[in-house]
C-alpha cells in the first residue's frame, strides 16, 4: 500500500512523532495524532469508503469533514461515527458499514442490475396484491436493506453520560475568524462569553489558508487564550437554539462522559457557523475521486495527503483557485481547470472504484483521477430557522442569508455575507458587541426581576442601536446541476432524475418532494443537500429559486447520541425510614408509585391471619399526610371533602373523600383534630402531592382570606399502623401518657403521645383491616427504635411484619374502596357509595353542582361486594361482567382476593345499576374466556360488616 | 380500478423502467370553483378521507377540501405512523377496530402501497396497577373480538430481545397487553392514497388556500353566527366560496376555525413531539409503548428508530419543539432498552394536538346547521383516519350522526356524558 | 425550556414550575346551572395569541400566579392580575 502522505506542511495538524495503530475491515494500519481516521486511511492510499444506500455504489471522501455523507463507519460497538471528522486514536477497530459480505466484494450491488425499475416511490407503486406477500416476503426483504451501522443492543450500557448548566451572556457557535472576533470583542465590552467551534481547533477556513491567513490565526488565538472570560468549546457544536435562548450545545471530547450536553441560558446567541460546500449534480459525482475544493485543501494542508495524481477543477469561486494552487504545491498534476465564471462545465465523471476520465462541457474528454469542484455554498442556517428566521434566496450570491431575526440572536460571517479576513473579523467585532450590550441589558433586567437578589451594581447599559456595516454579497454563479442527472442525496441515493419525477407526479412543493423522495432525511438532514434539491424543483417547476422556499430545519444540528441525552439517568425512587429494616428482614419489594415498598415477607396470606389472630404491623410511610394549621382549617376541610367538617371535635377523626369539579371521586382519607387550630389530614398515597397542590391553589386563588398554613409532611413522619385484636395490649406497653382504653380513646379518635420514649407521636385509632388497630406516625428518625420496640415487646403476643399484599386482603375483606383501582376516570360519588357520606346542602364545596346532578341520576354504576358461587375461584381483577348468553359489557371486578378469614373467594366489582341489588346473580367472564356465576352482596365488607371487630 | 385513473402495479413498474417513461400526475391542482356541495377545511388524513368517502360511498363529487398549506403537512405528516384498536370503552374498540380493518384493505382499496406493517404492539406495565389497566383492556378487547391479550416478561423479551426484562431495573417491565394486529403505516402514503383516490373521483384538492371566516346566516351571535344559525360557505386567501356545508376537519386550529362558524369547543391545544435516530441495522421487530414513561418506539424499515412521547404539558401552538423533550425521552428510551446509548437521534419535530377533556374527539353535527366538526383528535387522529372519513360522509351525506360516532357528539359536554377512554391514554399509542 | 418570571423566585427555568392552565373564572356553585357550570369545566378560549394562565412555583416559593404569555410565539408578559 502506497504511502500518500505529503512532505510536512506549514498548516499541518498531524504530530509526525507519534504513530497510532489501528484497523480498518481487520487490517492494520497506522496514522498520527492529528489524523482524522479518513485522513489517515487516505494517506494510506485507501479510496472506498461505503457504499451508497440503494444501489451500493463505491463511496469516497467527497467533502472530508463531519457532514461528508461518505465517510460513515463502524468503530467498535458505535455505529455512524464520521470518518471524516473523528480523530484517530490507538487501538481503534474501523469498519465499513451496511456491506455484505465486505467492503470490496458487496452483494447489495445486484440492486443496480434492477435499477432501472427502483425509481423513486416504486415500493408505493407495488406489492399491493397478494397482501400475505407483502406482510411475509417483500416487507422482510425491504427491512434487510436498512442502512447504517449495528448498534449493539446486547452488551451495550449505558455509560458515564454527564451534563453541565451554563449561563453565559454570548454564546459563540463557530470558531472562524468571524466567530472568534466576535467572542473577543464581547468580551471586552464586559460578557462572559462561550465560544463554540465544532473542529478540534478554532479558525475555521484560516487553517487551511496561506501563510498571511495563518498568522492571523494565530493572533486570534493568542488573544482568545488570554482573555478569561472566554471559556472556549472545541470539538464541540451547538446542535439546537430552544425557545427564550435556550441553547444545546454537545461537548465531543470530554475527559469522563464520551459526550456532554451542555445545556446554556444564553444572552445573546452569534451564529458564526461559516458556509457548506456544496457538492454538484452531474453524472457520476458520486465516483470515488470526485472531491470538493474544500476537501481536497483540507487532506492536503491540515493532513498532508495528496489526493490524486491527475486533476480536473471546476471552479466558480476563489475556494476553487485556492484548490488548484494548493494541488499544484502537493504535487498533483492539474490537467485542466474549468472556470464556470465562464460557462465551463464538467458532464461526466467515469471510472470504476475510481474517477478516470472526466468529460467536459465542450466535449473534451480528460484523463484524471481527481475531479474537484467548487461551485458554491450552502449556508447553515439552522439556527436561525429554530430562532424564527426564514432565510431569503439571493439570486446574485447564489445562496440564502438570514432575513428578520429576533434581537437575542446575531449572525455574523459566511452565513452573513462575504468579505476578506479584516472585513469578516470587523463585521465579528461589531457583533460581538452589539451582543454583549443586549445580553448586558438582559443580564441587569433579570438581576431587577429576581426580589430577593441584591440589586444591579450598576445602571443599566444603555441600548445601541444596529450600525453594523452589513457584510457584501459577492456575485456567484448559480451552479446546482449540469446539463446530465447525479445524486442530489449521497446518503439517500436521490438523483435529480428522481426529484423530477416526483415533481411530475404532484409532489411540487419542496415538503411534498422531501417526503415523497427522501431527499434530505438522511443523516446529514439536508447540510449539502437542501438548496440542490430546490434547485432541481425550482427547475422542473420551471420557476425561481427564491419561489421554492426551503424544507424547515429542525433541531438538532447535528445528531446527538441518546447516552449526551439521557446523561446520568436520575429515576429515584423514595424509601421509608424503615425500608432497610425490611429489606434485611425478607422482604419482597413492590414498587408503587414513587415508593418502594414491602409486598411481603414471604407468605401474604399468613401475614393476614395473623392480623385477624394477633397483633401485625404494617408501614404506611406513603401515605400522604399534611398538616393543616389555622382558624379557617375548618372551611378548608368543607370546601375540599364532600361531607361536613364544623363540628369536629379536637381529638376526634373523621373519613373525608374527595371529587373534582367534575364530580369525579379524586381522593380519600382520614383527618383528624389535634387542637383547636391544627388537624392532620391524610391522603391516598399516590395522591399526596397532587392533593397538597390541590389544596394551595384553593387556598391561594379562591379563599386568600383565608388563615391556613399546608405542610406536608408524609417523609417526615413514618406511619406504622398497628393491626390486630392484641394491637391494645401491645401497644400499652409502650405508650406513656395517652389511655389506650376503649372509653377514653374511642375509635376515630387521635392523640399525641409519647411512644416507646419518642415524644410527639401521633397516635390516631383507625383501620383500613377492620381490626382494633392503631396508626402511629413517629418522627422519622425515631422510627426504626420504635418500630423494634414494637417486635421486642411483642413477641409474646404473636406480632409480626406484614406488608401490602396482605392488608390489600385485609381491607378487600373490609370492603373499604381504593381510589383509582375500585374506582375509575369516571367515577362520581354515588357509584362509590358516597351516598350517606355526601351533604349537598352545603354553600360550597369543589363539584357541588356535579354532585347534585349525579344523585339525580339513576343509570350510574354501582360499586359492589360480589362473592363467586364457587368459592375457590378467584377471578382476576378487571374481569369482565357480562350478560349471560351475550358479549355484553355490564360491569367489571375491579378487586379480588382469596379471603383467608372466610375461605372463599371475594371481590369488589362495579356494575349496572339493574345488577346492584343484594342476591343479583352475575355472570363473570375470567380471563381464560371460562363463564362463571357470582352473587352481589348486602354490603361492601365480606367480614365484619358490622364493624364490630374495630370497635372494642 | 379505473377509479384511481392510472392503476399502480408491478407490471407498471417494469414498463415505466423499460420506456422510461414519465409517471402521470397523483393528483391535479385544480381552479376553484365559486360554490360546492361540500367545502371540507383540512388537506390532512381526515379531511381527504371524508372527501374521497362522500365520492366513493354516497356519490357526493361537488367536494372541495381546502388546506392552507400543502397536502398532509399537518398532524397526517407528523405522527409516528401506528396503528392499533386494543382501546379501553366498547365505544372506542368498535370505532378503531372498523379503523383498522380499513387500513388492512387500504393499500389494494387505494391502489396505492401504505407499507401496513402488522408487527404487533406491546403496552408495557411497569406497575401492578398499569397491568390492572391492561388487563381491563384485554378483557373488553377479547368480548369485542379483538386480538389482545396480557403476556409476561419472558413473551416479551421472546418478541422483543433489546427490551431489559431483567426484574431489577427502576422500571421493571411486569408484563405487556400485546396486540398482535397493531403496528405501523407511512403516514403520508396515506394522505397520498386518499389524494390521489378523491382527486379522480372528482373532488377538489384546493392547496395553498387559507380559510379566513366561515359565513353564516341566522345566527344568534354577531354576523349570523353561532347556534341556530347555518353555513353559507367560507372566505379564503383566494376568494369566498359558497357552501350550504362546511366541516372542519383540522387538527391543532380547530378551535380558531370552530370560532369563525361560533361554535366554541372543549379543546386545548398542546404541542405532542417526536423525532427519529441516524438509520442502524434493523433489531426492533415489535411497536413498544410505555405509559410510565411517556415514551412509544418503533423502527421504521429504513432502519431508524421513532420515538413519541405524550403531549407537552403546556399548551401552545410552537411547534418548534423542546430540548427536555429529547432529554426525557433518551433517558427513558434507555431504561427500557440500555444497549443503544450510542445510537444518535437525527430529527426532533412537532406537531398539534387538540386535547379534549375525556381524551375522544368531537363529531358530527353542531348547533350550527350545515357546520360539521370531526376534530379534538389528542394523539389518535392518525389511527382514526380512515374509519372518521367513512362516517363523517356517512353523516354528511345521509344527515343523520352515523352509529359508530354516536358517543363523540359535541353535546356530551353539556350533558356531561364523557366517554371513559382518558383512563387508558396518558400515553396511548 | 422558556423562563418563567415568579413573582417571588425571579426568572426561572420553567421544570421549576406547573403550567395550571388558561383561567377559567369559576362561577357561583350555588347559583350556576349546569350549562354555565359544564363551560366553566371544558370550554377553553385557547386562542393562538395572549392568554392569561396559571403557574404554580413547584420547586420553588409554592406561590401560584397568573401571567399572560403568547401561545403563537411564547413572549411572557406581566398579567394585570397577577
Amino acid at each position: 500500500m502506497s504511502s500518500h502522505r505529503l512532505p510536512i506542511r506549514s498548516s499541518e495538524l498531524i504530530d509526525r512523532s507519534t504513530s497510532l495503530s489501528f484497523t480498518w475491515n481487520g487490517r492494520a494500519y497506522v496514522g498520527h495524532e492529528g489524523d482524522t481516521i479518513a485522513s489517515a486511511l487516505a494517506a494510506a492510499g485507501v479510496e472506498v469508503f461505503s457504499r451508497g444506500m440503494k444501489y451500493h455504489r463505491r463511496r469516497g471522501i467527497l467533502t472530508a469533514n463531519h457532514w461528508d455523507p461518505n465517510l460513515s463507519v463502524q468503530v467498535g460497538d458505535e455505529p455512524n461515527v464520521r470518518a471524516g471528522s473523528r480523530r484517530l486514536v490507538d487501538g481503534m477497530q474501523v469498519s465499513a458499514q451496511n456491506v455484505w459480505p465486505s467492503l470490496r466484494w458487496d452483494l447489495g450491488t445486484a440492486n443496480r442490475l434492477v435499477g432501472r425499475f427502483l425509481s423513486v416511490g416504486f415500493y408505493y407503486k407495488t406489492f399491493m396484491r397478494p397482501q400475505f406477500l407483502w406482510h411475509n416476503l417483500y416487507q422482510r426483504i425491504l427491512r434487510k436493506f436498512a442502512p447504517g451501522g449495528r448498534v449493539n443492543w446486547k452488551t451495550g450500557t449505558h455509560g458515564e453520560y454527564d451534563k453541565r448548566y451554563a449561563h453565559p451572556d454570548v454564546l459563540v457557535a463557530g470558531g472562524g475568524p468571524a466567530g472568534v472576533a466576535a467572542a473577543l470583542s464581547a468580551a471586552e465590552a464586559g460578557a462572559s462569553v462561550m465560544l463554540v467551534e465544532q473542529e478540534p481547533e478554532l479558525g475555521g477556513h484560516l487553517r487551511w489558508g496561506g501563510p498571511d491567513d495563518l498568522a492571523v490565526l494565530a493572533d486570534l488565538r493568542q488573544a482568545v487564550y488570554s482573555t478569561p472570560a472566554i471559556e472556549v468549546l472545541c470539538d464541540s457544536i451547538v446542535t439546537g437554539r430552544y425557545d427564550h435562548n435556550w441553547v444545546a450545545v454537545l461537548q465531543r471530547s470530554h475527559e469522563v462522559a464520551p459526550e456532554r450536553l451542555i445545556k446554556a441560558r444564553v444572552g445573546s446567541l452569534i451564529v458564526a457557523p461559516g458556509l457548506v460546500e456544496r457538492p454538484y449534480v452531474f453524472a457520476g459525482n458520486d465516483i470515488p475521486g470526485v472531491m470538493l475544493a474544500g476537501a481536497v485543501r483540507r487532506l492536503i494542508n491540515l493532513w498532508a495527503v495528496k489526493p490524486g495524481s491527475r486533476a480536473v477543477v471546476l471552479s466558480a469561486n476563489s475556494e476553487g483557485d485556492a484548490a488548484v494552487l494548493d494541488l499544484e504545491s502537493a504535487g498533483v498534476e492539474v490537467v485542466a481547470v474549468l472556470d464556470a465564471r465562464a460557462g465551463e462545465d464538467v458532464v461526466e465523471a467515469r471510472g470504476r472504484g475510481r474517477v478516470s476520465s472526466v468529460q467536459t462541457g465542450d466535449g473534451r474528454i480528460l484523463r484524471a483521477d481527481l475531479l474537484v469542484t467548487a461551485t458554491g455554498w450552502t449556508a447553515p442556517t439552522s439556527l436561525l430557522n429554530m430562532a424564527g428566521d426564514r432565510p431569503v434566496y439571493d439570486k446574485v450570491a447564489a445562496r440564502y442569508f438570514p432575513q428578520a431575526l429576533p434581537d437575542n440572536v446575531l449572525a455574523t460571517g459566511g452565513i452573513a455575507g462575504d468579505g476578506s479576513t479584516t472585513e469578516l473579523t470587523a463585521h465579528g467585532r461589531e457583533t460581538g458587541l452589539l451582543a454583549a450590550q443586549r445580553a448586558l441589558r438582559l443580564r441587569h433586567d433579570r438581576r431587577a426581576q429576581t426580589p430577593r437578589s441584591p440589586a444591579p451594581e450598576s445602571d443599566r447599559p444603555a441600548a445601541i442601536a444596529d450600525s453594523r456595516i452589513p457584510l457584501r454579497r459577492s456575485p456567484h454563479p448559480e451552479c446546482y446541476r449540469s446539463t446530465t442527472h447525479g445524486l442530489v442525496d449521497y446518503s439517500e441515493d436521490v438523483s435529480s432524475k428522481d426529484l423530477i419525477q416526483a415533481a411530475g407526479e404532484g409532489f411540487d412543493s419542496i415538503e411534498l418532494m422531501k417526503r415523497y423522495t427522501t431527499v434530505t432525511m438522511g443523516p446529514g438532514q439536508g447540510k449539502l443537500e437542501t438548496v440542490n434539491a430546490a434547485a432541481v424543483l425550482a427547475e422542473a417547476m420551471a420557476v425561481e429559486m427564491a419561489d421554492i422556499g426551503t424544507t424547515v430545519w429542525r433541531p438538532p444540528f447535528s445528531p446527538v447520541s441518546l447516552g449526551a441525552l439521557a446523561g446520568r439517568i436520575f429515576e429515584p425512587v423514595r424509601r421509608s425510614a424503615l425500608q432497610d429494616w425490611h429489606e434485611a428482614n425478607g422482604a419482597t419489594n413492590l414498587l408503587a408509585g414513587q415508593w418502594v415498598r414491602p409486598d411481603h415477607y414471604g407468605d401474604p396470606m399468613a401475614e393476614a391471619s395473623n392480623v385477624r389472630e394477633n397483633v401485625g404491623l404494617i408501614d404506611v410511610t406513603p401515605l400522604g399526610k399534611l398538616d393543616l394549621r389555622g382558624p379557617d382549617v375548618a372551611n378548608l376541610l368543607d370546601l375540599v371533602y364532600v361531607n361536613r367538617w364544623q363540628k369536629l371535635e379536637v381529638g376526634r377523626v373523621r373519613y373525608g373523600a374527595m371529587v373534582a369539579e367534575d364530580g369525579v371521586v379524586s381522593d380519600d382519607g382520614v383527618t383528624g383534630r389535634l387542637a383547636e387550630d391544627h388537624y392532620l389530614m391524610t391522603t391516598t398515597s399516590s395522591g399526596a402531592g397532587a392533593v397538597w397542590e390541590m389544596l394551595e391553589d384553593w387556598l391561594q386563588t379562591y379563599r386568600p382570606d383565608w388563615e391556613v398554613h399546608v405542610t406536608p409532611v408524609t417523609g417526615g413522619l413514618t406511619s406504622i399502623n398497628v393491626a390486630g385484636p392484641r394491637s391494645r395490649e401491645l401497644l400499652e406497653r409502650l405508650v406513656d401518657n395517652v389511655d389506650l382504653s376503649a372509653d377514653a380513646f374511642p375509635y376515630f379518635s387521635v392523640r399525641t403521645g409519647i411512644v416507646a420514649g419518642v415524644a410527639d407521636c401521633i397516635i390516631w385509632r383507625i383501620g383500613f383491616t377492620g381490626e382494633l388497630s392503631y396508626e402511629v406516625h413517629v418522627p422519622s428518625g425515631h422510627a426504626l427504635h420504635v418500630w423494634e420496640s414494637l417486635l421486642s415487646n411483642g413477641s409474646d403476643l404473636g406480632v409480626a411484619p406484614f406488608g401490602i399484599e396482605a392488608q390489600r386482603i385485609l381491607r378487600l375483606e373490609k370492603g373499604h374502596y381504593i381510589v383509582g383501582q375500585d374506582t375509575d376516570g369516571l367515577s362520581k360519588a354515588p357509584t362509590a357509595g358516597l351516598d350517606g357520606l355526601v351533604r349537598l346542602d352545603k354553600a360550597d364545596t369543589i363539584g357541588l353542582p356535579e354532585l347534585r346532578a349525579a344523585f339525580e341520576r339513576t343509570d350510574l354504576p354501582v360499586l359492589v361486594g360480589l362473592q363467586p358461587d364457587d368459592p375457590t375461584i378467584v377471578p382476576d381483577e378487571a374481569c369482565q361482567i357480562v350478560e349471560a348468553g351475550s358479549n355484553q359489557i355490564l360491569g367489571r371486578v375491579t378487586s379480588s382476593r382469596m379471603s383467608p378469614t372466610l375461605e372463599r373467594s371475594i371481590c369488589l366489582a362495579q356494575v349496572d345499576p339493574s345488577l346492584a341489588a343484594a342476591g343479583t346473580s352475575v355472570t363473570v367472564q375470567l380471563v381464560d374466556g371460562r363463564r362463571i356465576t357470582a352473587t352481589v352482596q348486602e354490603h361492601h365488607a365480606h367480614v365484619d360488616p358490622e364493624g364490630a371487630r374495630q370497635r372494642v | 380500478m379505473s377509479r384511481h385513473g392510472y392503476t399502480y402495479s408491478a407490471g407498471k413498474l417494469l414498463r415505466h423502467g423499460l420506456t422510461r417513461g414519465a409517471w402521470p400526475r397523483m393528483w391535479n391542482r385544480p381552479e376553484r370553483r365559486d360554490s360546492y356541495d361540500v367545502i371540507i377545511i383540512g388537506g390532512g388524513l381526515h379531511g381527504l378521507a371524508t372527501a374521497y368517502y362522500l365520492a366513493q360511498n354516497h356519490g357526493i363529487t361537488n367536494v372541495a377540501v381546502v388546506d392552507k398549506g400543502y397536502l398532509g403537512g399537518g398532524g397526517s405528516g407528523r405522527n409516528t405512523g401506528i396503528v392499533r384498536s386494543n382501546y379501553l370503552t366498547p365505544e372506542g374498540v368498535a370505532f378503531y377496530d372498523r379503523s383498522l380493518h380499513l387500513y388492512n384493505t387500504m393499500a389494494a382499496d387505494l391502489n396505492l402501497n401504505v407499507m401496513l406493517s402488522r408487527r404487533g404492539h406491546l403496552t408495557l406495565a411497569h406497575t401492578d396497577s398499569a397491568l390492572r389497566t391492561m388487563n381491563w383492556r384485554a378483557e373488553v378487547n377479547k368480548l369485542l373480538d379483538i386480538d389482545s391479550a396480557v403476556i409476561g416478561p419472558a413473551e416479551v423479551k421472546r418478541l422483543t430481545p433489546s427490551l431489559d426484562v431483567s426484574p431489577n431495573t427502576r422500571y421493571p417491565i411486569l408484563g405487556a397487553l400485546y396486540h398482535p394486529p397493531g403496528g405501523i403505516v407511512r403516514h403520508d402514503a396515506v394522505v397520498w392514497g386518499y389524494a390521489r383516490a378523491a382527486d379522480h373521483l372528482g373532488v377538489h384538492l384546493l392547496q395553498e388556500t387559507e380559510v379566513l371566516d366561515i359565513t353564516c346566516d341566522g345566527g344568534d351571535g354577531p354576523d349570523g353566527k353561532g347556534p341556530g344559525g347555518k353555513v353559507t360557505g367560507v372566505r379564503t386567501s383566494r376568494g369566498d366560496i359558497s357552501s350550504p356545508v362546511v366541516v372542519n376537519c383540522t387538527a391543532g386550529w380547530a378551535s380558531l376555525i370552530s370560532n369563525m362558524a361560533g361554535v366554541p369547543l372543549a379543546i386545548t391545544t398542546h404541542p405532542l413531539q417526536a423525532a427519529v435516530t441516524e438509520p442502524c441495522k434493523v433489531f426492533l421487530p415489535t411497536v413498544v409503548v410505555s405509559g410510565s414513561l411517556h415514551v412509544y418506539v418503533s423502527q421504521t424499515d429504513r432502519g431508524e428508530l421513532v420515538f413519541g412521547a405524550s403531549v407537552d404539558p403546556v399548551g401552545t401552538y410552537r411547534v418548534n419543539g423542546t430540548l427536555e423533550f429529547t432529554e426525557e425521552l433518551a433517558g427513558h428510551v434507555l431504561e427500557l432498552m440500555p444497549g443503544i446509548s450510542k445510537m444518535r437521534l437525527m430529527r426532533q419535530w412537532s406537531g398539534l394536538c387538540d386535547m379534549t377533556p375525556d381524551y375522544s374527539p368531537i363529531m358530527g353535527h353542531t348547533p350550527v346547521e350545515g357546520y360539521l366538526v370531526d376534530v379534538g383528535w389528542g394523539t389518535y387522529g392518525f389511527k382514526a383516519g380512515p374509519v372518521a372519513g367513512e362516517t363523517m360522509a356517512e353523516t354528511i351525506a345521509t344527515g343523520r350522526t352515523a352509529e359508530l360516532i354516536a358517543a363523540f357528539t359535541i353535546d356530551r359536554f353539556t350533558d356531561g356524558d364523557l366517554v371513559g377512554e382518558k383512563g387508558a391514554a396518558a400515553v396511548g399509542h | 425550556m422558556i423562563v418563567v418570571p415568579c413573582p417571588n423566585c425571579g426568572p426561572r427555568n420553567s421544570s421549576d414550575l406547573r403550567n395550571a392552565g388558561e383561567v377559567a373564572p369559576r362561577p357561583d356553585p350555588e347559583t350556576a346551572s349546569l350549562t354555565e357550570w359544564r363551560s366553566y369545566l371544558y370550554l377553553r378560549e385557547n386562542p393562538a395569541g395572549w392568554v392569561t394562565e396559571t403557574w404554580y412555583c413547584r420547586s420553588g416559593c409554592r406561590r401560584y400566579f397568573t401571567i399572560e404569555r403568547n401561545t403563537a410565539t411564547n413572549e411572557i408578559r406581566e398579567s394585570e392580575n397577577s
